[in-house]
């Protein structure tokens, strides 16, 4: 019987260890993992605002539902070596060391908050919230506290901030340079601050706070020279992998620092396989490795290895980063590349406004969205995908999706601007009007031609207006 | 999960919104059903509070019921990556498995109506189940039930075609006579 192994019980371990047991029946599959219970991360912030109280609310993958999968759980328990010349990785449970033989591993560590290099960051009074315990702390500080200082980077960490004020705390968000820098084009991140500063969510941007002051416990924090009072500091400044296991038994690292894997999800060493927040991941557009540590790439991801750790040969071409969040009652999607993240694989982007400004007021009615973007990289010899879609970012306030799946899709399907704008439905835009918008934005849409752009926008035009004189 | 039976999706809720007042009956009727104690005066002091899969939307002049339309080919089923959004058969509702949602929220993303939302309340996604519950004991759905107006109406895809029929036949009838009378009219000018 092939025994498979899998180290860590988050969503890519989990997920992994399912997609093992399903494909291979008569296999033996085991998660080893140190937490007792696995918590959906959206829990956290709902636990810290106190929405809900038992954390058992927001458990996943239960030992009933592994059950029905066929999967063992090994917990609490903590691999401590693998050994991958005799197949054997050692765990330590209730203290004693046992020897857990395997033919196919999975690794899915997952990862460590990301903590800035400021001082006085090991205060009483700083906090993670990546586990249970982290958040219940959270929980326990903000008690008596009246302001809190979350430094973040991404959805969490604004979802927590938000958790927070609804405690009735004064929140201020520090980031280094924007918000969602990593997702979102500076004016959508601009766009989103004001609109937080004006919902009451105190920004502190440009700079990392440089001093968390205080005896022992936290007192004040300093951000450009101005002294701000609080008894709380939130990190969520986003997470690095954990490979202390991995790195221990010679397993290959990547330059992220994540584990080095292949399309099949398979490590350096034969039989171990990696996935979720310690490992590298194929991405879609360029299928270049990047780190993306966000849960439902972790899923998919685990579900490959799982798969080829039980037998199959699953290769992935990749997969599409997207999320989605509402924050403070705007509805955030960032799909595929942003300029940012498309620079580390040495992508050039143009950036195309979809505009429906002109729109919302012509038809008095509230505006579709606040704004929508599409990135398609820059024409060169280099590229090999020129011209086709590689991101897409939306703010709206209300039926974001409506949109946001459509840019998903173009996305997904990699289409250039112009089958895009083909195929786009715009419930209230006429497509003549998007086509002038996209062509008129300060940048030039080149996968397109602006010739043929207007070319098309001018037959859409001409068709309306016949459309008008026969009625 | 609950364990869905074969073709419990031979009918379908219909929403005429040209009847809806915008009462919010449905919301109510659908929060207190999806609450842990289903009475109502102690539903409304629970935690997490109960939450409605129904929403009614101000949509210009009219006020339009929205609820989850279990897609035939439901991209939330296909984006889904833990495998949480299932229908157990062609037949069946889309369902949630909260023990497997790990609020990625790429459903919330793919839905094309909106539906899909994670509550305030940080658990799984939750979405309409077309009150299986219920319909296993043959009862309708908790919002048709309460819906005073007839807005929201369960029926089958048959009955469907057959009011249509009928409503086209009478039309046909309506035009006929009016042009019968018109000509009439015309004749004696």
């Amino acid at each position: 019987m092939r025994k498979i192994v899998v180290i860590g019980g988050s969503a890519a371990g989990m997920m992994a260890a399912i997609a093992a047991a399903e494909e291979s029946t008569d296999a033996e599959v085991a998660v080893v993992t140190q937490e007792q219970t696995t918590y959906r991360r959206p829990g956290i912030p709902a636990l810290i605002a106190g929405y809900i109280t038992d954390p058992a609310d927001v458990r996943v993958f239960s030992p009933e539902t592994l059950a029905r999968h066929n999967v063992k759980l090994i917990c609490p328990a903590e691999a401590t070596n693998i050994d991958p010349q005799n197949k054997i990785i050692s765990i330590r449970r209730d203290n004693k060391q046992e020897q857990l033989p395997y033919d196919a591993a999975i690794i899915a560590t997952g990862g460590h908050p990301l903590i800035p290099p400021i001082t006085g960051s090991d205060k009483d009074g700083v906090c993670t919230f990546t586990t249970y315990e982290g958040a219940a702390e959270i929980v326990e500080k903000a008690k008596g506290a009246s302001c809190a200082v979350v430094i973040g980077a991404g959805f969490i960490a604004l979802e927590i901030a938000e958790a927070l004020m609804h405690k009735g705390l004064d929140v201020y968000f520090n980031v280094r340079s924007r918000i969602l820098r990593k997702l979102l084009e500076p004016d959508v991140s601009e766009f989103l601050s004001n609109n937080f500063d004006r919902k009451g969510l105190k920004m502190l941007t440009g700079e990392t706070i440089s001093e968390i002051g205080g005896k022992d416990r936290v007192e004040y924090v300093i951000h450009k020279g101005r002294e701000i009072a609080t008894n709380l500091v939130v990190m969520g400044a986003g997470t690095k992998p954990n490979v202390a296991l991995a790195a221990g038994c010679g397993i290959k690292l990547g330059p992220s620092g994540a584990i080095k894997v292949d399309n099949r999800m398979q490590t350096s060493i034969e039989d171990i396989y990696a996935a979720g927040d310690c490992a590298e991941s194929p991405d879609l557009g360029t299928g270049l490795f990047v780190y993306s540590p966000v849960g439902s790439i972790g899923a998919s991801a685990g579900k490959i290895a799982g798969r080829n750790a039980a037998g199959a040969i699953q290769k992935t071409k990749g997969f599409l980063r997207a999320q989605a969040d509402e924050i403070l009652g705007m509805q955030i999607y960032s799909i595929g590349h942003s300029s940012t993240t498309a620079k580390e694989v040495n992508l050039t982007v143009t950036i195309h406004d979809l505009n429906a400004d002109r729109l919302g007021r012509r038809s008095q009615t509230t505006k579709p969205f606040e704004i929508a973007k599409l990135l398609t990289p820059v024409l060169s010899c280099e590229s090999k995908n020129g011209g086709r879609i590689v991101g897409a970012q939306l703010v709206a306030k209300k039926y974001g999706s409506q949109f946001a799946r459509q840019l998903y899709g173009a996305v997904l399907n990699e289409l250039n601007m112009e089958q895009f704008l083909e195929q786009f439905n715009w419930p209230r835009i006429k497509l003549a009007e998007a086509l002038v918008d996209a062509t008129k934005s300060t940048v030039v849409v080149e996968s397109v031609g602006e010739g043929k752009a207007l070319a098309l926008a001018d037959t859409a035009s001409r068709k309306k207006i016949n459309q008008q004189s026969e009625e | 999960m609950t364990i869905i039976t074969e073709s419990k999706m031979d009918k379908v809720i219909v929403v005429n919104i040209e009847k809806c007042l915008g009462c919010k009956s449905c919301e109510l009727a659908c929060a207190l059903v999806h609450s842990k104690s289903k009475v109502f005066e102690e539903a409304i002091a629970e935690s997490p509070r109960p939450q409605r899969m129904v929403t009614v939307e101000a949509a210009g002049e009219f006020a339009v019921p929205i609820q989850c339309r279990h897609c035939e080919a439901a991209p939330c089923v296909a984006i889904c990556p833990t495998g949480a959004i299932q229908r157990q058969s062609e037949q069946a509702p889309v369902m949630v498995d909260e023990d497997l949602c790990i609020g990625c929220k790429l459903c919330m993303l793919i839905c094309p109506f909106g539906i899909l939302q994670i509550g305030p309340e940080g658990r799984a996604v939750i979405k309409c189940d077309m009150c299986l519950e219920r319909l296993e004991k043959d009862q309708e759905p908790a919002c048709v039930e309460a819906c005073p107006t007839g807005t929201l109406k369960l029926v089958s895809l048959k009955e469907i075609i057959k009011a249509r029929r009928t409503e086209a036949s009478k039309q046909l009838v309506k035009e006929t006579q009016s042009r019968k009378k018109t000509k009439s009219g015309k004749k004696r000018k």
